[in-house]
């Protein structure tokens, strides 16, 4: 029989069997398509614990699903499916699968904040966002957004030499995006540079770009740094029960 | 005015109601239908009181004592009254074996039963051992055997305690909230938390009500510190997958089906008028209300009264009560009934 709006049912639910037969009939093909049940069928218990152990999650076992956030939330009167109190009762509850039906929306958040001055219970739904966004990075559910990979590129510099040389930052972002160099706006910013910067200003560009210049006794801050954030990245996978990683 | 106050019922608002008349300087009868004192709290065997923590044996016991050594009262167990004659100064009592008691006024206290869950079938009270009550729980604790699932003994993992059962659901007649039984789940859940640090403990819930000051401790309490979850669904029906239980309904928040397996599924059981109130009706002479419990008269004016002169209610007579406010009801109905007498003489002198 054919299947009325079937634009209703979400397409991992409608199975064909190419050939399935059940007590004598035969029920394959299009005209036998089975529609799966669509209930949750568990709770992931340690959902709730995981985000609460990120930066930001904290304190997402007060919310008390009034939905202020959801209603200050500046994304939500763009897209009404960005709905940050309705993913904060997924995770307290555990419905894993039904958060992760969401995975490319929630990362949008855009962190002004509006849901934390609104929130009475003091949840900080910006931070269980960007708490949320993490686990769903950490978990490997969504790849790492080009905001990210531009910070890990900025930051790597920053922790190495104490200074950042732009050119690099900017090499690193586009080979990592699979991005070319050669993109118009940068050749006319570039070239907008020579005519018009100082000859100084240019040399010691040219001399930052060649020899990549360091902050005086920087070693120790650099392994302090390193030590800090390995800490950070450990205590993050072991709390969401990911095994160790190597150093980036 | 001549005769004791008769009590009618052992349990907290009777105990306190004793305690009072009698440190009012009154003789006081109390007649209790079972073979001891201290009504639900002791005969159901409840493990920890809301909102004090302290065990009910302890708790309510001191309340027994204190009213069975206080030489005003006089105890009559295993006693019921069958026939309650005469006028207000000047009742008489008979009691089921025949004994008189002579009383000026009389306070029933007669409390409320637990709903039995086998009146709502698709939760599966009756059909699966694993599916018990609040009481059962209470009791399981109170008895220092431990929360087990009574199948086979075993520790129970995940364990969901449905709201509102036998309340709030004019399909079985029962339109009234019973008060007390969030904040009773909030209790058991953090209490089955601390026995099971393993196991995992949700509460189904239409609305929660664990109100005044018992919000902080009990609602907030039960989730932050014993990470209780609560699940805003209305369960339809609870069955089983041959392993374990299978709770099924609809998480309203989700807008989604749930089919989800438990341990044990515990029924937070309401509280319903006394089984026996169509005869204390009859024998008192006293109105129920529309829900069958004892009808109590407005309390802005009167105290604790019924609808008949002389005769006064307290506690979950009157409808779903707390502990608390059942003690502090008894003794504002000893207050009532000693008011009545000395009112009475004035009268009479006049």
């Amino acid at each position: 029989m054919p299947i009325h709006e079937k634009s209703l049912i979400r397409p991992e639910k409608l199975i064909e069997h190419e050939e399935l037969v059940i007590e004598g009939v035969d029920v394959s093909g299009h005209w036998s398509t089975f529609i799966e049940g669509r209930s949750v069928a568990d709770y992931n218990e340690n959902l709730q614990d995981e985000i609460a152990a990120l930066p930001g999650g904290e304190y997402i076992h007060r919310c008390w699903q009034c939905g202020s956030c959801t209603n200050s939330c500046t994304v939500n009167a763009i897209n009404a499916d960005f709905n940050p109190r309705y993913w904060i009762y997924l995770i307290r509850t555990g419905m894993e699968e039904e958060l992760l039906r969401d995975k490319d929306i929630i990362w949008q958040c855009v962190s002004c904040n509006k849901c934390t001055y609104a929130c009475p219970r003091d949840v900080v739904p910006e931070g269980v966002m960007k708490a949320t966004s993490h686990w769903l990075e950490l978990k490997g559910h969504t790849p790492k957004s080009p905001s990210t990979i531009f910070d890990e590129a900025f930051s790597e510099q920053v922790i190495s030499r104490g200074k950042i040389e732009d050119g690099l930052v900017l090499r690193n972002f586009f080979k990592r995006t699979g991005q070319p160099l050669n993109q118009p706006w940068l050749i006319a910013m570039v070239g907008g540079l020579i005519k018009r910067f100082p000859v100084f200003y240019l040399m010691k560009l040219g001399f930052a770009t060649v020899f990549r210049p360091k902050t005086k006794g920087w070693n120790r801050a650099r392994d302090a740094i390193n030590e800090y954030a390995e800490e950070r990245e450990a205590a993050n996978r072991k709390a969401l029960g990911l095994g160790s990683k190597g150093a980036k | 005015m001549s005769g004791p106050i008769l009590i009618v019922g052992g349990g907290p608002s009777g105990l306190s109601a004793a305690h009072a008349a009698a440190s009012a300087g009154r003789k006081v009868t109390l007649v209790e239908k079972e073979d001891r004192l201290g009504g639900a709290p002791i005969l159901s065997g409840y493990a920890k009181l809301v909102p004090s923590h302290e065990w009910a044996k302890d708790a309510i016991g001191a309340m027994v004592t204190r009213v069975e050594k206080n030489p005003n009262v006089t105890v009559h167990l295993n006693a019921q009254v069958q026939e309650f004659a005469g006028e207000p100064g000047a009742f008489v009592a008979t009691l089921k074996d025949g004994t008189k008691l002579d009383a000026e006024s009389a306070i029933l206290t007669t409390g409320f039963t637990h709903f039995d869950s086998i009146n709502k079938p698709e939760w599966g009270f009756g059909t699966y051992p694993d599916v018990v009550t609040t009481t059962q729980v209470e009791q399981m604790i109170s008895s220092g055997r431990g929360v087990r699932c009574p199948s086979d003994g075993r520790k129970p993992d995940r364990v969901a305690i449905l709201l509102c059962v036998g309340s709030r659901d004019r399909q079985i007649g029962r339109e009234w909230c019973s008060k007390i039984c969030c904040t009773v789940s909030a209790n058991l859940a953090m209490e089955i938390r601390e026995e099971l640090p393993d196991s995992n403990v949700y509460i189904y819930y239409m609305d929660i009500r664990t109100f005044g000051l018992m919000e902080g401790e009990f609602y907030w309490g039960s989730q932050e510190k014993y990470k209780v979850k609560y699940i805003k669904a209305r369960i339809a029906e609870v069955t089983s997958d041959g392993k374990r239980l299978l709770v099924k309904g609809e998480d309203t928040l989700v807008k989604r089906p749930i089919s989800i397996p438990f341990d044990m599924v515990v029924h937070a059981v309401g509280m319903d008028p006394n089984v026996d109130n169509m005869t204390i009706s009859s024998v008192f002479g006293v109105k129920m209300n529309k829900y069958g419990f004892i009808d109590r008269q407005n309390t802005y004016t009167t105290l604790c009264e019924t609808s008949r002169p002389g005769v006064f209610v307290a506690g979950s007579a009157t409808g779903p009560e707390t502990i608390d406010d059942s003690i502090a009801q008894g003794s504002a109905a000893a207050m009532a009934a000693v008011g009545f007498a000395a009112n009475a003489v004035e009268t009479a002198a006049e």
